[in-house]
């Protein structure tokens, strides 16, 4: 391969400045001439008949433009399934479901009317949690479910409130089961927690009374799947809708979808054409937006006495909440690789994704993994202990490597996993003693006269799928002077996407990073791209970024051809000139190129396109693919903890975290999400979870009882990249965003296990849990802890 | 009712006509266009609005505008001197501390008005100053360095 000048090196964001001066305007102080202000009115029931609504007291309030309901937006949508209302129809599913809205000259006008709105409910029977959702005989949340718009590879199946029902069946598992010397079986339980993005939810919307144009300004994590799912809502063209993407304060997944924008929308065909600004508030954001997957999880496998393992079953009940949103997927893609990175010649997966009475589930950061994780590998180590084995021994003999069919039916290729493994364990001395410095617990004396601190170690390892098949396109601009401009519809969510495509376009037209800009992502007139999810930017929009660059490249080798007089000569590119090959000081800057063909003002540009191609859905029998992903992140990490057992509080020494990135475009950002990733991994591990009591109501909606990690509550962290590359993608780069809380959990179960001798099947591993877990072992002697889900 | 209330900001004087009861943050963000504090809770909890009363880190949605009438008040915006940027901004670039940057206005703040009190903070000082700003996205370990990386280009 060329001497890669950019690409590989820890170059600084190249939006790091207007963050750090302020300048940086996001969606949510974004001001448009003339705007309205909105604001919704939301559930106080979880499962409830709409009986009346009364709207005429709010109507009359001075300063009031428009009060809507259900009636006013009588429109419905949904990714997979269109099965939500822009403001709730005749019925509402959760606490915190809209229900009407207010469109006023200020906020606080817009606040005083919603309080002036009086509805009158009729109490339904409601389900919290997915498991007691799908029972025989439950009432279903969605009567009219089987008439609703769905997606094809949907499989509801016949139980109540299923809105996916998943399959994998690879051999047969009871043989599997009948063959093993150990059959072990258990049941895990995620609770559900939040992305927490310190931007909230807010979104504005214009409808021109004119043409019927909807212009929608939003910091969405994919516009175009927005712009897509408001169209079939509206039944409005394509071209009749615009999305403007300000930047975005952070997402991890909770930023995609539609939540807020549709009360913007809603509101905006009733304002005359004026703009209408919808911001949610700290509570509104956590009770009204999307939440990740609870999940309860069973797994039982059978082994070998050697290791080997012999069969596995799963089922996995995914709590959607009250709409679909991505749960069909989340199900399907979480549920998947859930028995793990392993080669198992037995398997099945069932997995169910049910309606509950509970905020809308969605996407989140690791799609599934995290969950399907903190069961599999915390089982991998008790079946490591039933055969007194290392851990690490136990991973060596089943783990997936390069050549391996994978038990969805692909040949795997580029597997890191084992470098991962090794490397991560390494980091923090597994094997050796706890060799922590002493003095990370006060020092020696304190550590004697604290017998109650139990240290221990512990690991786990995962495997990601990205979304597959799917396209990203783009263009890529060179002006007389030489600059560059880069068209992508990857969303900066703070991954550092625009850093690293201005790399991959400074790459192929060999130009300085600071010739290169971002053009703003406007649907108008960036080309399309599927989404900023599942880590596939790189990989995707870094391939047709690349290949876009390429293009605009050779475009000005063949205009500077004649301006060089070369005839047959190769011309080559580099430090922004073409020149001959042979006779360097033959040379032109690009910008003269372009400027001596096309005038001042001309501009040359290169476009592409990139899917992968081969890429197929999965059978909806038996779950398998032979391409069922683009490529495949792998991961380990390793934690060292010390319980307090009179506390019991969980402290995490050192956590280790090797990621198999295929190629580090930028080492820095690596680190960077590696390091970011953990943190919101040890945050859903010891302290995150929206408690939702037996009504359905948020309990914790605010940064004060909802517990995300500080500066002050993080261990010395290690990230580890390791690089095998992924041949189809950009100079080897495979993905890298998600998976860095995927096993989080899980490793520092596995740790605390480690220490306590007890096994803890639930999230999160607060001090109550830990402690009462210890007491129960104390009392019984059980070696087992499990909290009844609600 | 609204009231007349005068605000000196980054070292100029804003003149304003103000309900009383308007925080500080909203005054910054709404009347002064001062977006750079941002509005991550509205209620103490996430320090995004982190800005500088007479040199003390505050909470600017807990602060009513009326009540700092007589206070110096520095924001983002002002951290910046003559186009030439504060060493803890150029440390946080060159570290990698910045993602998503929203909760990095506030951090700054905090951290300026420790390091203005404290020059050479020990790693334990300088998580405590932070510990009222939430980051969801880095981790924070890259803003630690970044303070390290700052302080010794400080010049000591």
């Amino acid at each position: 391969m060329e001497q890669l000048t950019i690409v590989g090196k820890p170059v600084t964001r190249v939006d790091a400045e207007e963050k750090v001066t302020g300048e940086a305007v996001y969606g949510y102080d974004l001001v448009l001439p003339d705007m309205l202000y909105g604001k919704a009115l939301f559930s106080p029931k979880p499962h409830a008949r709409i009986k009346r609504i009364n709207t005429e007291e709010a109507k009359q309030y001075p300063g009031v433009v428009a009060v809507i309901t259900g009636k006013d937006a009588p429109w419905t949508h949904g990714e997979s399934i269109k099965d939500k209302p822009f403001l709730a129809q005749d019925k509402v599913r959760y606490i915190g479901e809209p229900v009407a809205a207010v469109a006023a000259m200020d906020e606080d006008t817009a606040q005083a009317a919603v309080r002036l709105i009086e509805v009158e409910y009729e109490d339904l029977p409601a389900y919290f949690s997915p498991e007691e959702a799908c029972k025989p005989g439950a009432i279903p949340i969605h009567e009219n479910f089987a008439s609703y718009r769905k997606f094809d590879f949907i499989v509801p199946g016949s139980m109540p409130n299923v809105c996916e029902h998943f399959k994998l069946r690879t051999g047969d598992v009871e043989k599997g089961f009948r063959e093993a010397d150990l059959v072990l079986e258990e049941r895990y339980y995620v609770p559900v927690i939040q992305h927490a993005a310190i931007e909230p939810h807010s979104s504005h919307a214009q409808v021109d009374p004119e043409s019927g144009r909807v212009t929608i300004w939003v910091a969405n994590d994919a516009p175009f799947r927005a712009l897509h799912e408001i169209s079939e809502a509206l039944g409005l063209s394509q071209e009749k809708i615009r999305f403007i993407n300000p930047l975005q304060g952070g997402g991890f997944g909770s930023k995609g979808g539609l939540k807020v924008e549709t009360i913007a929308v809603a509101l905006a065909y009733h304002t005359k054409g004026k703009p209408v600004r919808v911001k949610f508030n700290r509570e509104e954001t956590f009770i009204s937006t999307l939440t990740r997957h609870e999940a309860v999880i069973h797994i039982k496998s059978g082994v070998k006495q050697d290791g080997t393992l012999a069969a596995r079953q799963m089922t996995l009940y995914w709590g959607a909440g009250a709409y679909a949103e991505k749960s069909p997927t989340v199900c399907i893609r979480g549920s998947l690789p859930a028995p793990g990175p392993y080669r198992i010649p037995h398997v099945r997966v069932d997995g169910y994704a049910a309606y509950t009475n509970k905020p809308v589930a969605g996407s989140f950061r690791g799609y599934g993994i995290p969950q399907g994780a903190w069961a599999c590998e915390q089982h991998m180590d008790e079946i490591a202990k039933k055969l007194r084995m290392d851990p690490v021994e136990l991973r060596l003999k089943n783990i997936f490597v390069d050549g391996d069919l994978a038990y969805w039916g692909e040949q795997l290729h580029s597997v890191g996993l084992k470098e991962t493994l090794i490397k991560a364990t390494q980091a923090i001395e597994w094997g050796k003693p706890p060799g922590f410095p002493a003095s990370q617990l006060g020092g020696e004396e304190a550590r004697r006269l604290k017998p109650n601190i139990k240290i221990g170690k512990g690991f786990a390892c995962i495997s990601k799928p990205t979304r597959t098949p799917t396209t990203s396109k783009a263009g890529v601009l060179v002006n007389s002077k030489g600059e560059i401009t880069v068209l992508a519809g990857t969303v900066e969510i703070g991954q550092g996407c625009s850093t690293i495509l201005s790399q991959v376009a400074a790459e192929e037209l060999k130009v300085p990073l600071d010739k290169v800009r971002m053009a703003p992502l406007d649907t108008d007139m960036i080309p399309f791209d599927a989404s900023t999810t599942s880590s596939r930017s790189t990989y995707h929009m870094g391939n047709a970024v690349r290949r876009a660059a390429i293009d605009a490249r050779e475009k000005l080798m063949e205009m500077a051809r004649p301006m060089l007089e070369a005839k047959n000569e190769e011309l080559a590119c580099s430090n922004g000139k073409v020149y001959l090959k042979d006779q360097p000081q033959m040379a032109l800057p690009i910008g003269d190129v372009v400027r001596r063909k096309l005038g001042n003002d001309g501009i040359v540009r290169g476009d592409a396109s990139y899917t992968y191609e081969i890429g197929k859905d999965l059978d909806l029998e038996t779950g398998h693919s032979d391409h069922a992903s683009a490529f495949y992140m792998y991961a380990t990490q390793a934690a060292e903890v010390a319980v307090d057992e009179e506390t019991g509080r969980v402290r995490i020494l050192r956590m280790s975290a090797a990621h198999d990135v295929g190629k580090a475009i930028n080492p820095l950002n690596c680190a960077a999400q590696i390091e970011g990733g953990l943190a919101m991994g040890i945050g859903s591990a010891l302290h995150e979870e929206m408690v939702i009591d037996s009504q359905g109501k948020v309990r914790n909606p605010s940064f004060l009882d909802y517990h995300l990690v500080t500066s002050l509550d993080l261990p010395e962290m290690i990230p580890i990249i390791v690089e095998c590359p992924e041949p189809e993608g950009p100079y080897g780069a495979k993905g890298l965003g998600e998976p860095g809380l995927a096993p989080t959990p899980a490793a520092i179960g596995n740790a605390v296990a480690d220490a306590i001798g007890v096994r803890i099947c639930d999230l999160p591993l607060n001090p109550e849990r830990v402690y009462w877990a210890i007491q129960q072992k104390r009392a019984k002697g059980s070696s087992r802890w499990l909290t009844e889900v609600a | 009712m609204k009231i007349p209330v005068t605000l000196k900001v980054n070292g100029e004087t804003y003149d304003l006509v103000i309900a009383p009861y308007r925080t500080l943050l909203d005054v910054l963000r709404e009347e002064l266009q001062l977006t750079g504090s941002k509005k991550g809770c509205d209620v103490g909890d996430c320090g995004a609005c982190t800005v500088l009363l007479d040199g003390k880190p505050v909470n600017a949605c807990l602060v009513l505008a009326a009540t700092v009438q007589d206070s110096d008040i520095l924001t983002i915006e002002g951290l910046a001197q003559n186009g030439k940027l504060h060493p803890l901004q150029e440390a946080f670039i060159k570290e990698g501390a910045v993602q998503c940057g929203f909760c990095i206005p506030g951090i700054l703040m905090s951290l300026k008005a420790l390091l203005d009190e404290n020059p050479s903070p020990t790693g334990e000082e300088v998580k405590a100053a932070m510990a009222g700003n939430l980051c969801r996205c880095t981790g924070y370990s890259k803003m630690f360095k970044a303070v390290e990386s700052a302080t010794s280009g400080l010049g000591r």
